[in-house]
């Protein structure tokens, strides 16, 4: 039932956020993409709701949704830029030479995240159809050999560590016993982020906000008019 | 077996299911919470005109009743009503009760002392011609009032309305989504109400509601960072995000503002009143800024900008606005009351002496003495509204840039510093 649920969230969302990104790109009034992206960014943040991050979700509305996307829309309504006018002067032959680099780019994106995300932990021993035509695709490709070997490991940081609330709250509580880890019903995914945060990620994390304050103060500076008087 | 024996063994069965419990559950409290704050809506609308009209030493709406016309068949306005009951009980017309009847004006109508009043005003926008300009955008036109009055309505889901009650069935905690990030979540929600009103100022088409959407727009983002920078001391001292939690931690140890009992005799809690009434202070100000209300109405000030975003608008989308104003200014009561005046909590130890009386009944004056607080905190809103003048537009920027934004950081640091010194 929770697994269900979950994944019915996580391809509704999905497709909310591939449509809205679609959204953003054909919409020919700016004020209908930046629209469009914010209901982008909202899904996300459902798709992260979903998963159990409700601290990082919530973190994508107030930041993205609510922020800086107002700031978006703030500065596309005060340069009022008028609707884009269809062009036919171009020929099909270059319009397609211009659609290129695009697909092109998208093409080797599309292909790299999938790369990394059946070498994640499950993808491919995962009794799902597209595993399933992946698993036997795969079969087909390497002719005779044996499948790849099913890895728990991912190409980025080593073994990847269990993703559930029993976990998390032995993450957070070592001395914790098992029944009381198994209890846990909701990730405490704030505490867990600040404590990665403030302990060992706590120098990069500082440098990061100094790079931050230096680009305000830029702004500032740029923007401020000194007066002669 | 009779018919009610297989009607309450259908709905034990029913509740013993876990889902369908947490759903029945789940949609009664969304529905119970969604009425009191359309409720508080239309009673705060006739709290603001009633203590208008007390500030200004007049009487205000106080009139609006029930007609008893509206009940023909208990007699025409010759045959009253009033005269047959004073007839039915034998009393005579000329007696003290049948005057205090008349003064009350119970002869004409049912005496609601004014509250009908916004329901009158509803129904009056409601029969209002619509009329939408050639010259606005017309999808975001139409979109722009639900996006005011909607963030407000989804944000009270995470607001406890009292503590958690079991049953035979399992524990129902009274608040719709007992989420572990309830203030971030009305943050961001009743954040995203700011794109109803630039779209509003930008679809209009026309000068005055885009200035009032620039307007709004640049305010409620200010106030934004300095509202969510000003609870952090809050939250280093309850050490949790979970507004459920918050609220108990207030009942054992007492409110924010008023430590009177459990651990909040001690000296080193008193210590701590120093920022968190800061703290108050400044949240409670851009509660203000991000309700669009006296002294912050810039975006709809009328002596500069006619109706500010608004201007256009005629008719329900107009009153969708006037409604999300309130609303937002309902949330924010809630959420200030839930902070740092200790939400449904009665104080003094009795919410725990209530439960181990009966837990239904604690729930229930839990919920009243929410609602009282909630009242209350309107009433303040209200009162400041019809107290201070406006801001000039300059001088909003400045408190929200140069005063509440270094005042809240510095105060998160004093906060640290008390907590390390003398916790």
């Amino acid at each position: 039932m929770d697994f269900a649920i979950s994944s019915i969230i996580f391809y509704a969302f999905a497709a909310m956020a591939l449509i809205c990104a679609c959204c953003v790109i054909f919409a020919s009034n700016p004020v209908t993409s930046a629209m469009s992206m914010a209901l982008c960014f909202a899904a996300t943040a459902g798709i992260l709701f979903g998963l159990g991050a409700q601290f990082l979700g919530i973190v994508q509305i107030i930041v993205y949704a609510g922020a800086i996307l107002v700031l978006f829309l703030f500065v596309v309504m005060m340069l009022d830029i008028k609707t884009e006018e269809e062009d036919n002067s171009f020929s099909v032959f270059s319009s397609l030479l211009r659609m290129a680099p695009g697909v092109l780019v998208a093409g080797v994106f599309g292909a790299l995240v999938f790369l990394a995300a059946i070498k994640l932990p499950g993808a491919t021993d995962w009794n799902n159809p597209l595993c399933q035509a992946w698993n036997s695709m795969s079969e087909l490709c390497v002719g005779k050999q044996e499948a790849a070997p099913q890895t728990e490991v991912s190409d980025f940081g080593g073994a990847l560590p269990a993703l559930n609330p029993a976990a998390a709250a032995k993450v957070l509580n070592p001395a914790i016993s098992e029944e009381e880890a198994a209890a846990a019903t909701s990730m405490p995914d704030t505490k867990l982020l600040g404590q990665k945060l403030f302990s060992q990620y706590n120098i990069a994390f500082v440098i990061l906000s100094f790079a931050l304050l230096a680009g305000t103060v830029g702004a500032v500076a740029l923007s401020r008019k000194i007066r002669k008087d | 077996m009779s018919l009610f024996d297989t009607i309450w063994n259908w709905c034990v069965d029913l509740l013993s299911n876990e889902i369908w419990f947490y759903l029945i559950t789940t949609v009664v409290k969304l529905v119970l919470m969604f009425a009191v704050i359309l409720a508080f809506v239309v009673l705060s609308v006739w709290i603001e005109r009633r203590v208008a009209g007390w500030i200004q030493d007049r009487p205000g709406p106080n009139r609006a009743g029930i007609p008893l016309q509206l009940f023909r068949q208990f007699g025409s306005k010759e045959k009253q009503p009033l005269k047959e009951w004073l007839h039915f009980f034998g009393i005579p017309e000329t007696c003290w009760i049948a005057k205090l009847c008349t003064w009350l004006r119970l002869d004409r109508e049912i005496p609601t002392f004014g509250l009908m009043q916004p329901c009158l005003d509803g129904g009056k926008l409601f029969l209002k011609q619509e009329l939408t300009p050639s010259y606005v955008r017309k999808v975001y036109f139409t979109i722009a009032p639900m996006l005011v009055l909607g963030p407000p309505m989804v944000a009270t889901a995470v607001i406890p309305f009292a503590s958690s009650v079991s049953t035979d069935f399992g524990v129902i905690n009274m608040v719709v989504a007992n989420i572990g990030i309830g203030p971030l979540w009305i943050f961001a929600i009743s954040g995203l109400s700011v794109y109803g009103l630039t779209l509003a100022g930008w679809s209009s088409n026309s000068k005055y509601p885009f200035l009032g959407g620039l307007r709004a727009t640049a305010q409620l983002i200010s106030y934004e960072v300095a509202m969510g920078l000003s609870i952090i001391p809050l939250l280093m001292m309850f050490s949790t995000l979970n507004m459920q939690d918050i609220v108990q931690y207030q009942a054992d140890n007492g409110w924010t503002l008023l430590p009177l009992w459990g651990e909040g005799l001690s000296w080193q809690r008193w210590a701590m009143m120093l920022p968190l009434g800061l703290s108050f202070l400044i949240f409670v100000t851009c509660v203000f800024a991000e309700a669009n209300r006296t002294p912050f109405d810039m975006a709809e000030c009328e002596t500069d900008l006619v109706g500010g975003y608004h201007s256009e608008y005629s008719s329900m989308k107009f009153a969708s606005f006037f409604m999300g104003e309130y609303a937002a200014m309902v949330i924010g009561s809630a959420l200030v009351v839930t902070l740092f005046l200790g939400g449904w909590s009665i104080g003094f130890g009795a919410d725990a002496a209530l439960h181990s009386v009966c837990s239904w009944l604690a729930v229930f004056c839990q919920f009243i003495m929410f609602l009282i607080k909630l009242v209350a905190f309107i009433v303040f809103f209200v009162w400041v509204r019809w107290t201070l003048p406006r801001f000039r537009w300059d001088q909003v920027m400045k408190l929200g840039w140069l005063v509440f934004l270094e005042l809240a950081v510095a105060n998160i640091f004093l906060t640290a510093a008390v907590l390390y010194f003398v916790k």
